[in-house]
């Protein structure tokens, strides 16, 4: 790998090549804890035509890679051991906005909360936001298909992205999707989507932004148990009322976040509460929410309260935003989850959630997006206890097959990365993930980007071996 | 896992067999086709053939013989659907009215389209204005591929990123990589008010209210007179608009939309006689521009129609036109329609739904023909048996 310093060095300059292990350090975690990897070097280009070529030396030179954001994703996605990361944070460019049709044309390191505050001055903003938006790039949105509180009425951010320019780990470059009209033929800019930097990466991206609702309603509710909580949730989707976000936070979660320089006013001592959100025109949006009330009193709910002005929109917003960081204030590592169910099995599956951690001595806070039935299990420990971190992985993983035998899956939006691979096994058959393994390979045919992650190896075998060449199994 | 019965009236049964069981009957086909290395055309109700490049296939696989449409899983209160994909929309619709849902996909050709087709073509129609296309209410499907595998991708929740997304490649792959078998969607509840309108207006003023609005109508579909006549809406260009939600959200929409013109109401099945249009005998072509772009690609279509005979119907928020255009016999008709449609593309990009065989080559260029589209088509479906032509590929 020494080899390579100096041509990168020649490409995006001295200081922009980091060799040493010290050096090193910063780069040897991303969001998911407990894991420490360390690439061989890691280069910061900061232009675009510096990324092509540090791409096609590293083509040339038949060097894998793993791209990297902000590297606040919590699968494990952006680790990279013994090969290159290709750090993308620089290149932060927001290259138009066009207002008439609400879209705007961004690099790859642009933050994603950066694009929310360009597009404010035009009336619009950026629809997916992660809980990590005020650090995550777009790059890494991209990448990992990320979703967000208000994806529930907005969708993800596949239904936001138009076209993208991607560089294939080859070095060629070559255009996804169409912003002027339709497209024709394979959906490649849907396959390249999510796909966790192991396609190529984005060079920019287009994408759609959404006109800010003309109104907005923040209700927060809290109950004396999760099931009537998740009954509330059922009731409101059922009725057709589509709320722009949908978050529950367990007991243990809200006496976290009260605790914490980010309290909210939740009431502590609720088992549950729901943070709903309507908005849109106007006119309809306080009937929805007086349904909305009904339905949560229906449930069970103690009280349901109406921020009645923009701060405390913000503060009880804040609340589930860094619900996060208020959990690692109190222990020194977080293991985020993210797993998805029906939404008729939240009950059910939130339970089952308690057992294994009782059986297991583990803490599990929950807070999530309720209306997508998609999990955040959390779980505070301490990486240096050997013991703690085994009971930790053991119980993550029964919540994870819990939730698939729930007919759910095991990721919603922080991607498989390294953290979720030994789950394919249990969520696909080996036929499909042979194809996943055939799409990945038309992309990267030498499996050089971001190796080793998403769809565990050894399924990859069987597809290039003949039928009759196959072992009877 | 929670079963509902469905009415006594509905064909659509439960039916929770394992999905070998109603799968390897495509496996059978599609091996037998490799093993002879007979080209296969994938059929479902057959209503839409001449869609599509013409397919150089010596058996047609018709999935409605093999798959029979039950529905494999349905829980109301998770508003999610998995069905066989031979399901007509037609019949999927009746069992989720029943319990107050829907799925919003009103593609071209009616409610007598199987779902795997509409999903496998990716046709949308004008709810695809606020509800997008099948790209976007599809969740996961299973689908016999040329190799003869069966792949089972994404799920049956609502959000999933587990995997790299090969529901997203075969959705508007029109079955080259593989034939849907079963899929799984996105469902909506049925809104407590509807109302359907018509308001006489240019593209110009429509783009301009829409854009502007606060209220997403379901669908909000330009037609040209033409159309307007034939629908009975008025006979100027007019923009058909269809509103959802509560009672006060509807009437306020329909007050808002007085500032483009006088909203007259019109019979909710407005919208499956626009889908029904195109009959036997036409040439469709789609041109779509940034929907901001569009207002002078539609003077200019509506002019070159109104001379030809033909019609077309918009959808602004998507930037698409649908172009239908009546095909006449003789010699010159191919030429005539070669000059229509260059007339018509101008600051557009064409996509053909259906064209005479002989203009296809000579009007658009072949598609997925890209190398990742070819590299695609070599790891789904290496011996090119399934619906070989249709997107006019090299061989």
């Amino acid at each position: 790998m020494n080899d390579l310093v100096e041509p990168l060095r020649a490409i995006v300059g001295e200081r922009r090549v980091l060799a040493r292990a010290g050096e090193l350090r910063t780069y040897e975690s991303d969001g998911l804890p407990g894991y420490q990897k360390r690439p061989s070097l890691a280069v910061f280009p900061g232009t675009r035509d510096e990324v092509v070529a540090v791409v096609r030396l590293l083509a040339e030179r038949n060097v894998s890679f793993v791209p990297r954001g902000a590297g606040t994703g919590l699968s494990g996605g952006a680790l990279a051991e013994d090969v290159v990361l290709l750090g993308l944070h620089r290149l932060k460019g927001i290259l138009s906005i066009d207002a008439d049709d609400a879209r705007a044309v961004v690099e790859p390191g642009v933050v994603n909360s950066s694009l929310g505050r360009a597009a404010a001055a035009f009336g619009l903003h950026y629809a997916p936001d992660p809980s990590s938006q005020t650090a995550c790039t777009i790059g890494g949105n991209v990448a990992e298909n990320a979703g967000g509180p208000h994806c529930l009425k907005y969708g993800v951010t596949l239904n936001h992205v138009l076209a993208i320019t991607a560089l294939l780990p080859s070095g060629e470059i070559v255009s996804l999707g169409n912003a002027d009209g339709e497209t024709d033929g394979y959906d490649l800019l849907g396959a390249f989507i999510g796909s966790e930097g192991c396609f190529g990466v984005a060079l920019d991206v287009t994408v759609q932004l959404t006109k800010n609702p003309q109104a907005v309603r923040t209700l927060l509710a809290d109950f004396m148990s999760v099931d009537a909580a998740a009954h509330a949730v059922s009731a409101v989707i059922a009725a057709g009322i589509v709320p722009a976000a949908m978050e529950m936070m367990d007991a243990a979660t809200v006496q976290v976040v009260e605790a914490s320089i980010y309290a909210a006013g939740y009431p502590t001592d609720a088992e549950a509460i729901l943070l709903i959100e309507l908005d849109g025109a106007a006119a309809g949006l306080d009937d929805d929410a007086a349904r909305v009330t009904e339905f949560c009193r229906a449930a069970g709910a103690r009280g349901v309260r109406s921020a009645t002005d923009p701060d405390e929109r913000a503060r009880l917003w804040q609340g589930r935003k860094k619900a996060f960081g208020a959990m690692g204030r109190v222990s020194p590592a977080l293991v985020v989850q993210d797993a998805v169910v029906p939404r008729t099995k939240l009950p059910e599956v939130l339970a089952e959630i308690h057992r294994i951690a009782d059986r297991h001595d583990v803490h599990i806070c929950n807070v999530f997006h309720a209306g997508d039935g998609n999990l955040h299990p959390n779980i505070g420990y301490d990486p240096q206890s050997a013991a703690e971190a085994a009971r930790v992985h053991a119980a993550m993983s029964e919540v994870m097959h819990a939730c698939i035998a729930a007919g759910g899956t095991i990721t919603g939006e922080h991607g498989v990365g390294l953290d979720k691979m030994p789950y394919m096994d249990s969520l696909f058959t080996p036929a499909t993930l042979q194809a996943m393994c055939a799409l990945r390979e038309v992309f990267d045919p030498q499996r050089r980007a971001n190796p080793g992650k998403v769809v565990p190896v050894h399924a990859c075998r069987e597809w290039h071996a003949a039928p009759s060449a196959r072992p009877s199994a | 896992m929670a079963r509902r019965s469905v009415g006594a009236t509905v064909r659509l049964t439960m039916n929770d067999a394992p999905a070998s069981s109603h799968t390897s009957a495509v496996v059978d086909e599609v091996q037998r086709a490799r093993a002879d290395g007979a080209p296969l055309r994938i059929v479902g109700a057959g209503r839409w053939l001449d869609a599509g490049r013409p397919v150089r296939g010596e058996r047609s696989l018709h999935l409605p013989a093999l798959v029979s449409p039950d529905i494999v899983h349905y829980e109301p209160g998770d508003l999610t659907l998995t069905v066989r994909a031979t399901a007509t929309l037609g019949e999927i619709d009746r069992v989720l009215r029943a319990e107050g849902q829907w799925l919003p996909l009103d593609p071209a050709g009616g409610m007598d389209g199987t779902i795997g087709a509409t999903i496998a073509t990716g046709s949308a129609g004008p709810l695809s204005s606020a509800f997008g296309t099948p790209r976007e209410q599809v969740l996961g499907m299973e689908v016999v591929t040329g190799r003869g595998d069966v792949i089972r991708s994404g799920g049956r929740v609502v959000k999933n990123v587990a995997g790299f997304d090969v529901t997203r490649l075969m959705t508007g792959a029109w079955g080259t990589l593989g034939a849907v078998t079963e899929v799984s969607v996105r469902l909506r509840a049925v809104p407590s008010a509807e109302a359907s309108v018509a308001v006489t207006a240019s593209a110009a003023d429509a783009w301009r209210w829409i854009s502007a609005s606060e209220y997403t109508p379901y669908a909000a579909e330009l037609v040209t007179p033409a159309l307007a006549r034939a629908l009975g809406v008025g006979d100027a260009g007019t923009l058909l608009v269809r509103f959802g939600g509560n009672d006060a959200l509807v009437r306020a929409a329909l007050q808002s939309l007085a500032t483009l013109g006088e909203p007259r109401p019109v019979e909710g099945d407005v919208w499956s006689r626009v889908s029904m249009r195109d009959a036997a005998g036409v040439a469709v072509i789609r041109l779509s521009a940034r929907p901001s772009r569009l207002a002078p690609v539609w003077e200019r279509v509506t002019t070159v129609l109104e001379r030809v005979g033909g019609e077309a119907h918009a959808t602004p928020r998507r930037g698409v036109i649908r172009c239908i255009i009546p095909l006449g016999e003789g010699d010159e008709e191919f030429s005539r329609l070669r000059g229509i449609s260059q007339a018509l593309r101008v600051d557009a990009t064409l996509v053909a739904e259906r064209l005479p065989a002989p203009l296809w080559s000579s009007l658009v260029p072949s598609t997925a023909s890209d190398p990742l589209s070819r590299g695609i088509r070599a790891a789904f479906d290496p011996d090119r048996i399934l619906n070989p032509g249709i997107f006019g590929e090299l061989t």
